[in-house]
């Protein structure tokens, strides 16, 4: 065959040699007629005569090379196909599993192709380069933050050993890479404008806004669908207001991208001309969000007002994302080597201290192909473990199937022994073999591409679990497609070759005679099996550790109320109320709220408990708590009564209430384990929190206990409530305490707020419960999948072990027949035979407890409240899979022991 | 598989036989093959020319002959054919086969 390969690929070269060799015929030929006579034009006539048609005979002798194999391949399919009709049950199982199994890992491989492989949708991806920089942790020994970033207005992760990495830098910056670089062709900034009110003809709805420099679409190299795109012209302060919008967004506010060039809109009430609409596959350089508008980065001034002009000029506020396109013939190291000197000279003049000197930050440019890595960071570890973990499903379907054909094969072993003693080539049978195994994992695959989409469709549910603005786009595609298919024909080879070199191998005779026999292949069998138990156990172990994960999120006390409660969001700032009017509209909106017959309390604050942040949004910059500096404290700006709503318990003090108005002494209640830390067992009340950054200082008036805010997970959670009323707010979210289920409340919500100001959007109508579950979703995610993922591994392998046993049962019958013959209780019998399904679940073990040990190290980061190594969680997915196993081994040991000794004595 | 009738053979599928059979005595180029057939069989046997080709190919990829590029005696540039160890183990079944259909023909015919 591989012979018969080669002569296809060098089918041109042979094609002329064949050419030639047939002209050689016919000069020959003629020659010779000519030699005995007859005129040279009749010669070659005569000789071309007697040849027949030349072209014909080149056709065939080509054929020759290929069509051997393409008809008997096309034989062995006619041939494969009927055999799988004529074992419909076994085919419909083996297709199914194959199915689950391949339909499972062509969903995970989309979302990590979506994730962490595709590359931006526009020219030439490989020369954008994202920026970055990273800088020795922040922190110095007295947990002061000392860096010359004092605020940031964005992300900064953690790196390796603790250092500090992030992509936002000052807008100065900016300018300076974007104006001084010999090696790249544009540089440009963006801003994430989050969720802005844009309104179309009067009506509100809120979109994904990013405000980009003049550079951002040339650099991306991005055609408009429509119109024009923004460029340098328009960032600048004295240029008419301007956005470019989505194709999806077009469609669906204008009727198309054509209709909605020179249109108006309002953007939180700030009047825009549309100039342009992006192409529909053009997404912004961030998969995890999707852009509806484009504005000018200057335009931010209007926007987000007073607030933000003073960020936009600081030199030591990080809040701008860059990239650039390289040059052409300048690699990303030599673009390195250029620049990295020229931030280090700029951001070394932006220190006023010698502890901010001595951990600078270093400029690191990063492949921009894939654009921003948000998404990667936080999908690439649990993407990989599923994946892990539906790779192992497959791995147990295959063995499984490997073992059905197995068993098939005591059927066909005279068939293909007949084959093989009538001159039938050992390959020749494999061939056909593994053709009618890869046919059925063809088949399992394209059922399973079936499978996929509607798990695609679940997972995005779960991923996103009713996020409004979830943006990833798995989907099948060429490259999901081609791995569908190579994984299809992988497990036919993998599964099939095992059974097929057995059945084909050297000792056939035997089989012809009594078509028993086949001792190895019960030893290929049982370790099938172990295989499977053992890769079952994983898979259950792994879910064991999830489900007990998730278990104590949900048992841990949050220090506030979980059930009825109804969040939901608006920004009264985005459809133009300003200070001090904004805080009199959303004191008006709570007592109204709080009037709703239903409502027992209503109050609001500057985000949801689980959302609360640490130090930054409204007031920024270190916290001090007299002379010490507060650390990891999250600041949450509410409003009267909150703490009553939220039923958080008061330890001390009084809470935030109506007297605290804009014009009142600025107050603040502080949780108790912040109390504790900072003012030791001194009275805290009367005392200060204090904000130098912001020039704000806040009288402690009370203590609250302690909560979990921020994230469920944070045992060391310390809160400051400071009222809404006393900061700048921008968009709130209001709380409702309602008797029975919130939700009946929305659209009461929603007609309030109408009533107030119909310019209004209500945003993120939620209960609290689904809020804090979608905190821990991915824990949510992974006990569901994991739960499933560990039934359907250890049904898989209980089908195998039940086969290997019915097997074991029959084979053994005339020993059994004795035994029982000779007074063989039945309870013997059934013991003789579970005793072997447990050595069998045994062995498994042995071999997969030390792996499950190990690969569990792998995932403690996703774990909450229990050790990788988990002994109850091991004690009990170790009975789980004896227990199955027990059950699986129980019918053929019951047929055994009700078997008529006599008439299995017969049958021998 | 794949053996189609050779109107001019008198037997059917022994084109094969007798193009191994001839480079079992030396090598050749492909017409030289049918001139050596045609001439040994005292002209008695024609080899329809035209599908000594596919034949040829058939023959090399089974592995049973070799073809090289060479010189025929007249000096032109041509595939030489030889055949293999395998061939000639092909040629030496397909003899005792051959001998033992005839002779089958010749009981039935009664020229035996």
């Amino acid at each position: 065959m591989l012979r018969r390969l080669q002569y296809w690929l060098q089918r041109d070269k042979r094609s002329r040699a064949l050419q030639e060799e047939m002209d050689l015929h016919l000069t020959e030929k003629a020659e010779e007629l000519e030699a005995g006579g007859m005129p040279p034009e009749r010669a070659r006539l005569e000789a071309r005569r007697q040849f027949g048609s030349v072209a014909r005979k080149h056709e065939e002798s080509r054929e020759v090379w290929l069509t051997r194999f393409l008809s008997e391949l096309a034989q062995d399919i006619r041939y494969g196909a009927r055999s799988m009709a004529a074992n419909k049950t076994f085919s419909a199982l083996a297709v199914l599993s194959l199915a689950l199994g391949i339909g499972a890992n062509t969903a995970i491989y989309s979302f990590m192709e979506a994730i962490l492989l595709r590359s931006l949708p526009v020219a030439d991806p490989e020369s954008l380069v994202v920026f970055n920089w990273q800088s020795p942790p922040p922190h110095n020994a007295n947990k002061e933050w000392v860096h010359v970033m004092h605020g940031i207005s964005g992300l900064a992760w953690p790196g390796a050993k603790g250092i500090m990495v992030s992509g936002m830098f000052p807008h100065a910056a900016f300018e300076r890479m974007r104006d001084d670089n010999p090696v790249f062709s544009t540089v440009f900034g963006y801003y994430n404008g989050r969720r802005r009110t844009v309104s179309v003809n009067g009506q509100a709805l809120l979109a994904n806004a990013e405000y980009v420099t003049g550079g951002y679409f040339r650099g991306l190299a991005v055609s408009p669908a429509a119109g024009r795109l923004v460029e340098p012209a328009d960032d600048h302060p004295s240029a008419p207001p301007v956005a470019v919008i989505s194709f999806s967004a077009s469609q669906q506010r204008f009727g198309g991208p054509a209709a909605a060039i020179g249109q108006p809109i309002l953007v939180d009430n700030i009047p825009f001309t549309v100039i342009g609409v992006t192409p529909p596959a053009f997404f912004g350089v961030d998969p995890a969000i999707v852009p509806e508008i484009y504005l000018p980065l200057q335009t931010i001034l209007q926007i987000e007002g007073p607030s933000v002009a003073r960020d936009f000029t600081n030199q030591n506020h990080y809040w701008i994302e860059m990239m650039g396109r390289l040059r052409p013939g300048v690699t990303m190291a030599q673009a390195q080597a250029a620049l990295a000197p020229r931030f280090h000279q700029w951001v070394e003049a932006t220190a006023s201290t010698d502890g901010e000197r001595a951990k600078l930050p270093a400029l690191v440019l990063n492949p921009g192909a894939a654009g921003l890595g948000g998404l990667r960071r936080e999908y690439a570890k649990p993407i990989a473990v599923l994946l892990a973990m539906v790779g192992l499903i497959l791995a147990i379907t295959c063995a499984n199937v490997a073992n059905l054909l197995l068993a098939r094969a005591s059927v066909r072993r005279r068939e293909i022994a007949v084959r093989l003693s009538l001159g039938a080539g050992r390959f020749r049978v494999v061939r056909q073999l593994l053709t009618e195994s890869v046919l059925l994992a063809s088949l399992g695959g394209a059922f399973g591409v079936l499978f996929a989409v509607w798990s695609m469709r679940t997972l995005t549910f779960l991923f996103s679990r009713g996020q409004e603005n979830f943006t990833l786009h798995a989907g099948l595609n060429g490259n999901v497609l081609a791995l569908t298919a190579a994984l299809s024909v992988l497990c036919g080879v993998l599964f099939g070759l095992v059974p097929a070199l057995q059945a084909t191998g050297p000792d056939v005779m035997p089989a012809l005679k009594n078509g028993r026999g086949g001792g190895t292949r019960h030893r290929t069998q049982q370790i099938l099996v172990v295989a499977q138990i053992a890769m079952s156990f994983l898979i259950l172990f792994a879910a064991g550790l999830f489900v007990r994960t998730l278990n104590q999120l949900h048992s841990v006390q949050l220090g506030y109320a979980r059930e009825n409660i109804l969040l939901f969001t608006m920004n009264a700032r985005q459809a133009g109320h300003r200070d001090p009017e904004i805080v009199t509209f959303y004191m008006n909106l709570r007592k109204r709220f709080e009037e709703l017959p239903g409502v027992q309390s209503a109050s609001f604050s500057h985000a949801t408990l689980i959302a609360s942040p640490r130090a930054g949004g409204i007031l920024r910059g270190p916290i001090k708590a007299g002379p010490l500096a507060v650390d990891g404290a999250r600041v949450l700006p509410s409003g009267p009564r909150y703490l009553s709503t939220m039923q958080i318990p008061l330890l001390a003090g009084r809470e935030i209430d109506g007297r605290d108005q804009p014009n009142s002494p600025p107050v603040a209640v502080i949780s108790e384990r912040l109390a504790r830390t900072y003012f030791g067992a001194e009275n805290p009340i009367g005392r200060r929190i204090s904000f130098p950054e912001e020039k704000r200082d806040f009288e402690i008036i009370g203590v609250s206990a302690d909560l979990r805010n921020g994230s469920v997970k944070d045992e060391g959670a310390m809160s400051i409530f400071v009222p809404l009323s006393q900061v700048t707010p921008g968009g709130v979210t209001y709380a409702l305490r309602s008797v029975g289920d919130p939700l009946r409340f929305a659209n009461s919500v929603r007609e309030l707020v109408r009533q107030a100001d119909a310019a209004i959007p209500v945003t993120n109508i939620i209960t609290q419960a689904t809020e804090i579950d979608r905190s821990i979703n991915r824990e949510i995610l992974f006990a569901n999948l994991c739960t499933g993922f560990a039934i359907l591994a250890l049904l898989t392998a209980c089908v195998g072990l039940y086969g290997v046993m019915s097997y074991s049962v029959t084979r053994q019958m005339a020993e059994i027949g004795i035994r029982m013959a000779l007074g063989a209780q039945r309870r013997v019998v059934i013991w003789m035979v579970l005793r072997r399904v447990l050595l069998l679940a045994a062995a498994g073990l042995a071999v997969s407890v030390p792996v499950a040990l190990m690969a569990s190290r792998l995932v403690k980061s996703f774990l909450f409240g229990t050790q990788p190594n988990d002994p109850g969680t091991l004690a009990l997915a170790g009975a789980i899979l004896l227990g199955a196993a027990i059950l699986a081994g129980y019918a053929p040991a019951r047929r055994a022991a009700r078997m008529d000794p006599l008439t299995a004595l017969r049958q021998e | 598989m794949g053996r189609k009738p050779q109107k001019n053979d008198s037997l059917p599928g022994s084109l094969d036989m007798l193009i191994l059979r001839t480079l079992s005595l030396r090598d050749l180029h492909g017409y030289g093959i049918v001139q050596f057939i045609q001439q040994s069989s005292a002209n008695e046997l024609l080899v329809e020319e035209g599908s000594l080709y596919p034949a040829l190919q058939r023959l090399e990829l089974n592995g049973w002959i070799e073809g090289v590029w060479g010189v025929t005696p007249n000096n032109r540039r041509a595939r030489i054919y030889t055949i293999t160890a395998a061939g000639r183990e092909q040629l030496s079944v397909e003899t005792r086969q051959y001998a033992k259909l005839t002779l089958a023909i010749a009981r039935v015919m009664g020229t035996e």
